[in-house]
């Protein structure tokens, strides 16, 4: 496979997509947000490395709340802990990655598999992170995050990872979620805090500039 | 008449010299000591250690110093010396002027 090629399997799923899905993608693009959308339609990387399950919740311009379980294959040789780091890129794919995406997609009228081929989603920077506690394979972690500027490709996103409590209905929670509860992190005390991260910071760097680096 | 017109340039280009050090006196990345001696040759990147993603923070001070806006295209041709950047804002100009 060619550098930044899209993957078989990633291809598949597009090549399947009829016109009609396309067009009610686009439309979603245009007039919603990522709420009941498939992460894999927008995180076109993956499946090992993919750590969104789901959107529960999406405001495009303000903010989003997304899903993971770390699954076994995600704690294997470290102490069956999900490790920092990935939860720092979790939370980067479901803040930055998945919203900066959506709004390039907006901004051009198109979808994820259009903006493949022509950028790489790159870390910049993470400003700070501090960790309260951790998760396990089967765990439920939800990112929150804010967007606290976006331009020219890039995104700096500040927020929160949470452990969801067992057995807890979380798109029934996060339903009737809003722009000032994301701000205040106004959730409930039965979710443990795992991490408060700052100044995390994603751009989509042209293809072209990406081989210069 | 070319003197003239290379007098005026180079008083623009100082011009906007002058706004972009304002903007950089209040970027808290940016040592002000090195802004001493700063001339358009100077690089962001490795005369005054400004870390890459402050880049874009400073372009967006610079677009509101001057009253002008970049496009996506802009910033991914910006280069990192200082000539580089009042280049763009010379061109970003024009460009809104002939709009």
């Amino acid at each position: 496979m060619k550098d930044h090629e899209v993957p078989a399997h990633i291809a598949e799923v597009i090549n399947k997509t009829t016109d009609e899905e396309r067009a009610a993608y686009l439309d979603i693009v245009q007039n919603g947000n990522l709420v009941n959308t498939r992460p894999e339609q927008l995180l076109l990387h993956g499946p090992t490395k993919r750590y969104v399950d789901e959107y529960l919740w999406h405001s495009p311009k303000v903010g989003i709340v997304a899903s993971y379980s770390p699954k076994e294959r995600d704690v294997q040789d470290h102490f069956g802990i999900f490790r920092g780091v990935d939860q720092v890129e979790a939370f980067a794919q479901a803040t930055i990655v998945s919203c900066a995406t959506f709004l390039e997609c907006r901004k051009h009228n198109c979808l994820p598999d259009v903006l493949k081929d022509k950028f790489i989603p790159a870390f910049i920077s993470i400003g700070n992170v501090n960790f309260h506690n951790y998760a396990e394979a089967g765990d439920t972690l939800i990112s929150l995050g804010n967007i606290k500027f976006y331009k020219w490709r890039q995104m700096v996103c500040d927020g929160r990872i949470y452990k969801v409590p067992e057995r807890f209905d979380l798109k029934e929670y996060f339903e009737d979620f809003n722009e000032e509860r994301l701000l205040k992190y106004d959730i409930s005390k039965e979710f443990k805090l795992v991490a408060e991260l700052f100044d995390i910071t994603g751009r989509a760097i042209l293809i072209e500039q990406f081989k210069k680096l | 008449m070319s003197n003239l017109k290379n007098y005026k340039q180079k008083m623009e280009r100082q011009e906007i010299l002058d706004g972009l050090l304002e903007v950089l006196r209040t970027v808290r990345t940016i040592d002000p000591a090195r802004l001493e001696g700063v001339t358009e040759e100077t690089d962001f990147l490795t005369d005054l250690s400004t870390p890459s993603t402050e880049l874009i923070n400073i372009a967006a001070k610079v677009e509101h110093k001057f009253d002008i806006e970049f496009e996506d295209d802009d910033i991914d041709r910006m280069g990192s010396k200082v000539k580089d950047i009042i280049d763009l804002i010379i061109m970003v100009k024009e460009r809104g002027e002939n709009q």
